[in-house]
Formats: C-alpha cells, structure tokens, sequence
C-alpha cells in the first residue's frame, strides 16, 4: 500500500516527521481523513486528536492540537498545530485541577485557556477511531 | 615612573578582567548554539506557514476585520516601530546600531509628518527610547527571554499589537531588529509586519515559485476567507517569534565576539604591562648598583 508523507509542527519545532498509511485531522468541519492520493487541501482545524496509522491502519501514535492548520496535497500532509502534545503525556487529573484554577479567574485568556482544556478532557475521553 | 608595585596590580587586575571576559565569551557560546537550534527548530513552522499564506493571499479582497492585516487601513499616516534589542549589554555594537537606526527611521518618518508611535522590545532599547523619545513610548516589553519562555511571549506582543491595530491606533508596524547572518555578522533589518508585506517575500523565497504555480487548485475548508482569518493573527506571532529568537542568536554571537575581541585586548595588555614591569625592575637594579659602585669609589 501506498505511504504518504506526514509533518506535524508546532511554532517550535518539528514533531513528526515520516511516511505514514493514513492520518486523522480535527478539521474545523468535522474530521478529515487523509490516505495517500488525497486531492489537495487547506483546512484550519478545531482543538482535538490528530491520529497517525501505519500502513495496516494501526495507530502508531496520536497527538493533541488546539488548533491549527492542515494542508495536505496527493504526496504529503503538514499539520501546524498552535501547541502540540502526545495523547499519552497528559494526564486527565492534572488537567481537571487546572480547569478549576482557571475557572477562578475570569479573564479572556483564562476563558481560552478553558476551551482548550475541556477539549484535551474530551480527546482524552474518546475512544473512536482507535481500531480501524 | 609609576612603582613596580602600581604595575604589578594594574596586571592584575587586567588578569581578572581577561579571566571575566573569556568566561563570558564561553557562555556566550554554548548560548549561541542553543539560540542557534531554537531558531532552527522553529524554521519548519514559519516557512510553511508562508507557503500557505503566499497561496491563500491573492484571493483576498480587501475586506473589513481581520482582513485589515493584509490590505491595510488604506491609510498611511500612523507608524508603530518596534525596536528588538537585548535586555543586557557588553555585547559590541547590537544594542547601539538597533537604537541609532530606529532613532533615524523615526526621524525621518516625523519629518515626513506621519505620527510614530514607539513600542521597544528589551530593557537596552527602552532605557535609550526612555531617555531620548519618551513621549513616543506606547508600551514596552522587556525580559522577553525568548529561548526559555518560547512562543508565549511571541504571543503575547502579538497580542497588544494587534489589540493597537484594531483600535485604529497605527496603520503600519515596522519592526526593526539584529537580523542573524552568522555567528560573528549580524545586520539591522527593518520589516514591515502590518499590512503584510507579501512583494516582499515572494521576492524571498523565489524557489518557492514553481511550486506556487501549481497552487491554484486547492480545495478550501471550511472556506478560504475563515482560513486567512485563522492564519494572519498567526502569522503575526510567528513573524514576531521568529524575529525574537533571531536577535537572540544574534546578541549571543555578538557577544561572544565582543568579548572575544576584549579577551584578546586583555591580553596585549598584559603583555605589554610585563614588559614595563621588567623594563622597570632591571632600570631599578641597574640604578642601585650605580649608586653602590660610585659609593665605593668615592671612598
């Protein structure tokens, strides 16, 4: 089967980078699914879970991003993420005790910080699209 | 003729200053090839978000809202500029060759009868501004700190500009900053961050170019005004991250040749007190025996 190419990247660095069987995006629609081929697209992205399966759509590894951009062309898929972070290091206790902090506080940036936070909580609760 | 002991302190105490400045220029060093990686980390991102944005901006129509920081405000007549300069010295001429342009760049707009408004990044550039311009001062930043504090505060000046911009408080932003060219060359930039400069960089990147004929067929989701409206905020603070880590490196290598440059002084210097010294020492001895001799003789 065919591979396509995959770059994750936030503001900092490069994060993921190799050939990769498909990949999951939280499109700001609904989620995109990307195989090799994929007609080309630009597509800014809703905070959620950024899925990477190998060849035998196994899920080799699946990253939080709040938002972003997605553009994929036939041959490669390049996900700018705002801030990114592997599903397995966080940790659902430490994020409920920020919410609560930051629900003492009402400022814009708290308010933003909670969206994001309620949306890691959610990622972290689904469990679809885990086995294809 | 100063005493050997005047001489022999005054070594000293360029010793000490040799041995100050060649353990900065080490941390200088290490510091640089950090700065160096960061920058290089965050090469990916920005150049790829260009690449979007160059595909993405002629479609754009020149528009209300957020729009406004691509076409501008149709107006010409309030500047902000942006001084990126370090927030500690002893690094040569960095801090010094970003004031002097910045204090001419807003000169020379005043003479044109624009209105210039100052928003220094770094405590060197704000303590020049706030004693030369202090009326112009908007706001300013300093301990930015971009190599342990990243994007954060990219944001977080991307923030209060564009808050600015929409308030109708400047129409361009100009930021003027070190620009890194390697390790011992750094070259003072000015760049127009608001309305984007889009002539310019598409003259920048003219590899990108055969690639951007073939842009035209993407397909857009969910449309491609919503995505520009996500983009440019972005882009803003991506310019503004980049700008940062690139004067970082950049104090670090001018730094590390300022002090490599004062280390190599220090030590012409002592050699040269050494000599002195010696010189002195012998013409004392000398001098002692001629007494001691003419006294025997005179005996």
């Amino acid at each position: 089967m065919a591979k396509i190419s995959f770059d994750l990247v936030s503001p900092e660095n490069l994060i993921f980078n190799d050939e990769v069987g498909m990949i999951i995006v939280p499109g700001k629609d609904g989620d995109i699914g990307v195989l090799p081929g994929h007609s080309k697209l630009i597509s800014s992205l809703r905070s959620g879970r950024v899925m990477v399966y190998g060849e035998n759509k196994d899920l080799l590894k699946s990253f939080f991003v709040s938002g972003g951009f997605a553009e994929v062309n036939p041959e490669k898929c390049i996900v700018l993420g705002e801030t990114v972070e592997e599903m397995n290091s966080l940790d659902k206790n430490s994020i409920e005790k920020e919410i609560q902090e930051l629900q003492n506080k009402d400022t814009d940036e708290s308010k933003q910080k909670i969206l994001i936070a309620n949306a890691k909580i959610e990622a972290l609760n689904a469990s679809f699209y885990e086995k294809i | 003729m100063p005493s050997l002991k005047d001489i022999k302190t005054q070594i000293n105490s360029v010793g000490s200053t040799k041995k100050i400045t060649s353990a900065m220029k080490m941390v200088a060093a290490s510091k640089l090839r950090r700065s160096q990686e960061k920058a290089e980390a965050a090469r990916p991102y920005s150049s790829r978000l260009e690449e979007m944005l160059s595909s993405l901006a002629t479609s754009a129509s020149s528009g209300e809202g957020i729009i406004k920081l691509l076409t501008g405000t149709g107006e010409d007549q309030n500047y902000i500029v942006v001084p990126v300069s370090a927030d500690r010295g002893l690094c040569g001429g960095f801090n010094s060759s970003i004031n002097r342009e910045t204090f001419k760049l807003v000169k020379k707009l005043e003479s044109e009868n624009k209105k210039v408004q100052l928003l220094p990044i770094g405590k060197k550039s704000r303590d020049f501004f706030l004693r030369t311009l202090k009326e112009n001062i908007t706001d300013s930043f300093v301990d930015t700190n971009v190599s342990s504090a990243g994007y954060n505060i990219a944001l977080e000046i991307s923030a209060k500009l564009q808050s600015l911009y929409f308030e109708g408080k400047f129409d361009k932003c100009i930021l003027v900053y070190n620009k890194f060219k390697s390790a011992i060359s750094q070259e003072v930039t000015q760049q127009q961050l608001i309305p984007l400069d889009i002539s310019n960089k598409n003259n920048e990147d003219k590899s990108n170019e055969t690639e951007s004929s073939n842009k035209a067929i993407y397909t857009y989701e969910p449309d491609e005004e919503t995505i520009l409206q996500d983009l440019l905020p972005k882009n803003v603070s991506i310019q503004i991250f980049k700008v940062l880590l690139e004067s970082d490196a950049g104090e670090q290598g001018a730094r590390m040749a300022a002090m490599d440059n004062a280390t190599r002084n220090a030590g012409e210097m002592i050699d040269s007190l050494t000599l002195k010294y010696n010189r002195t020492r012998q013409a004392f001895i000398t001098k002692e025996l001629i007494e001691i001799i003419s006294g025997a003789e005179s005996i």
